[in-house]
């Protein structure tokens, strides 16, 4: 028993205390959710009621545009993921692959780029979109898609940086074959890289879905009406005013919104470590 | 299928794609070269040669993979980086915003003063002889007129339909604005100024209120200053965005433009003592937060990854519930722990019984901080840490344990210093991100508590980048060119850290 002990029980005591630390704000947010007082206060332990008021709330409440918050936030998110990669891996692949004049140089500056915290320049950022809202309303400030090509840009130095990696990993003797055989560079990309590179660049392109989906002081800043906010800003809004304590509601629109990203987060868990130890940081 | 990328279908595929994206970025290039922004034109010109070049001939092939990757970086990247390099060369801050000559412009319609007795009438706007013009009702001396820029038609009230108050409502010849004509008759109205007489003109005040004015400044052109007639006190150039009385830098027009001031804006950080003591504070607290961030994630991750190094019972089962914060989107948890410190309705007070202002006093405040970052941040070195425990070859473990050290010695001289030469990268990556961590401390605490009435600029809890971001986008002063300023010390410094990181962990040796 003591053998036991020394070995053992520490290890079940630390565990079971992170766990409990863990879970608990997310414990909390679940049962607030289904409580219709709209704290987030603990009374007990064990809900005393579960009410649907919170959620029929988000869907029935004509102020609360959480649905929309909800398709923009995939719209935004989503685009950027897939177009990031898409883009984002094609540069990768020449950067490591193709040789050209300046290749070196390209790849220092790239290097230096992709350090540089996209929010240090968002007041910059901020002037030139509203420079282009005078004659491109369309993509200017306040809008889905200048907001998204600000997230493209601001993301791809990191984005071909981190790809550039997966690309270097794979086996050169791959694509030297397909040259043999005749193969063009657009081929080799095509044919043989693309197949390889799949399962990575889907990881990759969730991780972009998820920092996007989770970007807030961008889309604070340049989401300012109601119906074209993302979830993100939407929900902060919603407990952000001076005498708004809609907890509940709050817990309930979190709750939705997480749950799709916790479930593909842990089921893909171990493709995303993998990631991570590449130099990624979660944003 | 290897003859899709060289057949005639993609190829035509191909040109409508670009025909398609170059002809939107036709107009656009049209409409931002009318809008005079001849930078961005210039950047949409070229890029719409290098697309079609790239694509439609075989002029290089690695253009066409990594053209678009680059040209977003150059857009949205570059640019901006050096545009802030430009900003902060200057006093571009609340009240010196706009251009030059608009704020000459702006100086030359706002300088004006009424006449001693304050006189004003009331007035309808409309248009007489195709100009702006009002219809002037003097009731005081039962007159009447109409006055446009340059003439003023005395009228005679038997033609005129008036009101209950004596104010003209038409006259023969006057024309009243439609409901879509008013919607936009601010802008023209607002700026002009209508006949009264001798140097005096009547200015609008709004639709319905016509007042009695004279131009004080005017503005010379040949020596680039202003004059007051009335006074005689001229207002020159003081070369900082401002027209100003030399000798008394504190008399000055508004509004100002913005204007090169070079170094300033740097000089400043080091010399306004209103400005440096909260940097010094601010930094101080950015390198403690960002090393406290660190240590405490690290340390309970690797604690995590000690413990679950075993076989153990559910260790699966564990795992996931230890990475659920960071499989949470962080936006939201940081939101929800907001909701738990909350004084009244959190749980945190709740739980323990008290009655903590947790983010009115600083202590406590940072101490929110640090454990909301520490539940955000502790799954991720659990996860790397225990993927690097993983990769300590086995045997070393085994020699030192056969050598007679105990496990405590194994750990301290063996598994500790390996894993901090295999981590090293990662922790130094991790403290350059929390140096930056924006969504945290504006989510959670706002920078705050701070003493806003006392005017102090920053808040007990704001970093380095959040006391940036209000010095931007503050309530009060707006200042982009400080902003701009600071952003690239911020980035000097982390990068800086990211390099000596990066070095550390040979990226920079692996290049061919």
């Amino acid at each position: 028993m003591s053998i036991w002990l020394r070995t053992n029980a520490w290890r079940h005591a630390v565990i079971i205390s992170v766990c409990l630390f863990s879970l608990f704000p997310l414990y909390l947010v679940v049962i607030s959710s289904f409580n219709s007082t709209g704290s987030l206060r603990l009374d007990s332990f064990i809900p005393r009621e579960i009410s649907f008021a919170n959620y029929k709330m988000l869907f029935n409440d004509p102020t609360i545009p959480y649905m929309t918050w909800v398709k923009n936030s995939l719209i935004v998110a989503g685009a950027t993921a897939v177009l990031s990669v898409t883009i984002g891996s094609a540069s990768a692949f020449a950067f490591s692959r193709l040789n050209f004049k300046g290749r070196k140089t390209g790849i220092q500056l790239l290097l230096l780029v992709q350090m540089f915290p996209a929010i240090l320049a968002i007041s910059a950022v901020y002037v030139i979109m509203e420079r282009v809202y005078t004659f491109a309303p369309s993509i200017g400030l306040g809008t889905q898609a200048g907001l998204l090509l600000i997230y493209l840009g601001g993301a791809m130095g990191v984005n071909i940086w981190l790809l550039k990696g997966f690309v270097d990993s794979i086996p050169k003797e791959l694509d030297e074959a397909a040259k043999i055989d005749g193969a063009s560079a657009v081929q080799t990309y095509w044919l043989i890289f693309m197949p390889l590179a799949a399962p990575v660049l889907a990881v990759v392109a969730l991780l972009s879905f998820i920092g996007t989906f989770n970007e807030f002081i961008l889309a604070r800043l340049f989401l300012v009406d109601m119906e074209s906010r993302t979830v993100a800003v939407g929900l902060q809004q919603f407990i952000g005013g001076q005498y708004s304590e809609n907890w509940g509601p709050f817990a309930a629109g979190s709750i939705i919104a997480s749950v799709p990203i916790v479930i593909i987060f842990l089921s893909l868990q171990r493709y995303i470590v993998n990631g991570l130890t590449a130099g990624s940081v979660k944003g | 299928m290897t003859s899709f990328f060289t057949g005639k279908v993609s190829f035509v595929l191909k040109l409508v794609v670009v025909l398609l994206l170059s002809s939107v970025l036709v107009t656009l290039t049209q409409s931002a070269f009318a809008q005079k922004e001849y930078f961005i034109a210039g950047f949409l010109a070229i890029t719409i040669l290098l697309l079609v070049l790239t694509y439609l001939t075989k002029i290089s092939i690695p253009l066409k993979f990594f053209l678009p990757g680059i040209l977003l970086l150059i857009a949205f990247v570059l640019s901006p980086i050096l545009f802030t390099v430009t900003m902060s060369s200057y006093n571009y801050k609340t009240g010196n915003i706009i251009s030059k000559s608009e704020a000459i412009e702006q100086i030359k319609n706002r300088g004006f003063e009424s006449d001693a007795d304050g006189t004003s009438f009331d007035i309808k706007i409309g248009r007489y002889d195709n100009q702006e013009a009002i219809l002037v009702s003097d009731s005081i001396n039962g007159a009447y007129f109409i006055s446009t820029e340059n003439n003023r038609i005395p009228l005679i009230a038997q033609d005129l339909t008036v009101n209950e108050y004596g104010v003209a409502e038409s006259a023969p010849d006057f024309q009243t604005l439609s409901d879509a004509e008013m919607a936009n008759a601010d802008e023209i109205y607002s700026l002009k100024r209508f006949k009264y007489q001798d140097e005096y003109f009547i200015a609008l005040e709004g639709f319905e209120v016509g007042i009695v004015s004279r131009q004080v400044l005017a503005f010379d052109e040949v020596n680039d200053q202003f004059k007051n007639i009335i006074s005689g006190e001229i207002y020159t150039d003081n070369g900082r965005g401002n027209f100003a009385i030399e000798g008394s830098p504190d008399q000055y027009l508004e509004p100002g433009w913005r204007a090169p001031i070079w170094f300033e804006n740097y000089t400043k950080l080091f010399t306004e003592e209103r400005l440096r003591a909260p940097l010094v504070s601010v930094f101080i607290w950015t390198i403690t937060f960002a090393s406290l961030s660190v240590l405490t994630t690290f340390a309970l991750g690797l604690l995590l990854a000690l413990a679950l190094n075993k076989p153990i019972r559910g260790r699966r089962v564990y795992r996931s519930i230890l990475i659920l914060p960071y499989a949470m989107p962080s936006i939201m948890s940081i939101l929800i722990w907001g909701g738990m410190f909350n004084t009244e309705f959190g749980a945190i007070n709740n739980l323990l019984g008290t009655d903590i202002a947790w983010f009115q006093s600083p202590t406590f405040a940072k101490f929110a901080i640090i454990l909301v970052n520490l539940w955000l941040g502790f799954p991720y070195f659990y996860l790397i840490s225990s993927g690097a425990l993983q990769a300590i070859p086995s045997e070393l473990l085994e020699a030192a344990s056969i050598d007679g050290a105990n496990p405590r010695q194994i750990f301290r001289q063996i598994t500790l210093p390996l894993l901090l030469q295999i981590l090293s990268p990662l922790l130094i990556a991790s403290f350059a991100f929390n140096f930056n961590n924006f969504n945290l401390i504006y989510l959670l605490t706002g920078g705050g508590p701070r003493a806003e009435l006392d005017g102090e600029l920053a808040g007990a809890t704001d970093i380095l980048i959040s006391f940036t971001y209000k010095i931007a986008f503050g309530s009060s002063v707006q200042d982009l060119g400080l902003a701009s300023a600071i952003s690239l010390v911020i980035f000097v410094l982390v990068a800086s850290i990211s390099m000596y990181g990066l070095r550390k962990s040979k990226v920079l040796e692996s290049f061919q």
